[in-house]
């Protein structure tokens, strides 16, 4: 009796999952293929979701704009910044964990409260002061503008010290008999055991990077130093409705982060656990 | 002083000092700015409480009506789209926790759009909304001016909102849910309780911390919106989508003078509004304990 009704709830468990799935997958299913279709096919017919004749004028003419929406240009300062972005964040956050879960110094509890304490805070209060001090540095304009702001935030360092606290400290204390100083231990020892938070932080970064919107189309004002995301924004005016381009566009913008998302899944799931559990 | 006893700053310093020039002093000079006159070159002039006095009470000041219109739709958006960015991912979650067939797959499919910008978003679904040539009104067969007319532009954001921000907190619910003891489950069932007692007597309370953080964190997404309504419908109709950030940015980082000091009074508001909904957290979890 039960296992019939066990069943029965698995089979409307499925079909409810089926039809979302379909509502989640359609939407990205039609914008990849209209970016095959030919113009005059979206233009004029229903709603098909497969073209009838495969093109790809879309990206033949998306990608070879040069004069006012280089996009090949925007795509590479994209993932310049969201690279360096991502390796100094990696750098910063987990030698500081390092030394916040590891190291004995005066102060260290305060000033990690004071810095946990911070995470509360909204960030756009920031904005406006945060961009004159980047113009009296003259980083408008610059990656910089977008690297390093965005590379300071205290969440990573929580989640990487959190990992830190499972390695046993014996660990450190035979390497430092050994005669080791705390940055070989840092690097020999620690680096390579946290490495799978790193990842996680590694690709939460480069993700959080490639997609944002609102600072770098405060910070930029010249069209050829744009990152891919603010970028889009241009094409609205310039393509209006010829949506071959405009899906083509978007279509370009997403393979990066899906492809990463493809071959590095688990470790996704695993880091959205990862920060509700502790902060939640 | 020994080599030892100043190795452990060398390894806060970078991030630190990083930290305190571009979060530390922009938050603190973000309040102060806020007090000021000041357009971003010049040298502030301290104007006391007579920003917020303008945008809060001065009604003949066009900042007090762009004030009450962005914090206006702010919340009204944040009011429509946070109860399906917690009621939807929850029902996915307890769907994909029955382990039915394909459960990876499906899982994958709701988390995708996360990955995406929202400027892609916009593309992909503007063109899906569109009035003449998009899919949804040629399926429907009528032609809804989505990004044009009341309440049909809030319905298409909200729509575009949900699923394109539901699949972290599916993955957050799904993790609470498969700790869930199944005995409870079966124990329940024996004293003849029906799914939905079920679901509230056992389910939710169970995993009531990961709604309460999803929640937290899912409200202060939603009020900092600026990408779906700037894109989608340019704050229109009639200014009915137009958000705060998008008045904030206008008057700080505009095509005319900056007004630096009434956008950061406008910011301060809203980032009240956020430590507001912050706070809640901790209220939450005093509770449980």
């Amino acid at each position: 009796m039960i296992k019939i009704k066990k069943n029965g709830s698995k089979i409307t468990a499925f079909i409810f999952l089926f039809v979302m799935a379909l509502f989640w997958i359609l939407p990205v299913l039609y914008t990849v293929f209209s970016s095959f279709k030919t113009t005059t096919e979206i233009n004029i017919s229903g709603y098909k979701l497969l073209p009838t004749q495969w093109v790809v004028s879309n990206y033949i003419n998306v990608l070879t704009n040069f004069n006012n929406a280089p996009i090949i240009r925007w795509f590479l300062n994209s993932l310049l910044i969201s690279t360096v972005q991502t390796i100094l964040v990696i750098i910063i956050s987990s030698s500081a964990a390092y030394a916040y879960s590891r190291l004995k110094f005066k102060g260290r509890d305060f000033v990690f409260w004071i810095l946990m304490s911070t995470m509360m805070f909204p960030s756009v209060v920031n904005l406006i002061p945060l961009y004159k001090i980047l113009s009296i540095l003259n980083w408008i304009d610059t990656p910089l503008a977008v690297i390093v702001p965005g590379a300071v935030g205290v969440f990573n360092i929580f989640l990487i010290k959190q990992f830190m606290a499972s390695i046993p400290m014996e660990f450190d204390e035979s390497a430092r008999i050994d005669g080791a100083n705390n940055f070989q231990i840092y690097v020999k020892i620690i680096l390579p055991l946290i490495r799978p938070v790193l990842t996680i932080v590694a690709l939460f970064t480069f993700t959080g990077s490639w997609n944002d919107f609102l600072w770098p189309s405060i910070v930029f004002n010249n069209i050829e130093s744009l990152p891919l995301t603010p970028a889009l924004q241009l094409f609205q005016g310039m393509y209006l409705v010829d949506y071959g381009r405009l899906t083509t566009s978007a279509v370009i913008a997403i393979i990066p982060t899906l492809v990463l998302y493809l071959f590095t899944q688990k470790y996704f799931l695993e880091g959205l656990n990862l920060s509700s559990g502790v902060k939640g | 002083m020994d080599k030892k006893s100043y190795t452990p700053y060398m390894f806060i310093a970078p991030h630190l000092i990083l930290f305190i020039i571009f979060f530390g002093i922009p938050a603190v000079f973000g309040i102060v700015i806020s007090f000021t006159k000041w357009n971003i070159l010049g040298t502030p002039e301290w104007v006391g409480l007579k920003n917020y006095a303008e945008i809060l009470s001065d009604s003949s000041s066009t900042f007090y009506t762009q004030f009450h219109i962005g914090i206006k739709n702010t919340l009204l958006f944040t009011l429509f789209s946070v109860p399906f960015c917690i009621i939807v991912p929850l029902l996915l979650a307890c769907a994909l926790n029955t382990k039915t067939k394909g459960q990876k797959i499906f899982q994958s499919i709701f988390y995708l759009p996360t990955l995406f910008s929202i400027s892609s978003v916009i593309l992909a679904w503007g063109f899906l909304f569109n009035k003449n040539f998009g899919p949804i009104n040629r399926m429907l067969g009528n032609s809804i001016n989505w990004g044009g007319i009341q309440p049909y532009t809030w319905i298409a954001i909200v729509i575009i909102t949900v699923w394109w921000y539901i699949g972290g907190n599916m993955v957050i619910y799904q993790a609470a849910l498969a700790g869930v003891p199944i005995d409870m489950y079966e124990a329940a069932s024996l004293d003849g309780a029906g799914a939905i007692t079920k679901f509230f007597k056992i389910t939710l309370p169970s995993i009531k911390n990961q709604i309460a953080y999803t929640l937290v964190i899912t409200t202060i997404a939603q009020l900092n919106i600026y990408g779906q309504p700037l894109m989608f419908s340019k704050g229109g109709p009639a200014n009915s989508t137009s958000v705060l950030l998008m008045y904030i940015k206008q008057t700080a980082f505009g095509s005319g003078e900056s007004i630096a000091g009434i956008a950061s009074a406008m910011a301060v508001m809203l980032g009240l509004c956020i430590i507001f909904v912050a706070s809640l957290q901790f209220y939450f979890l005093r509770e449980k304990a």
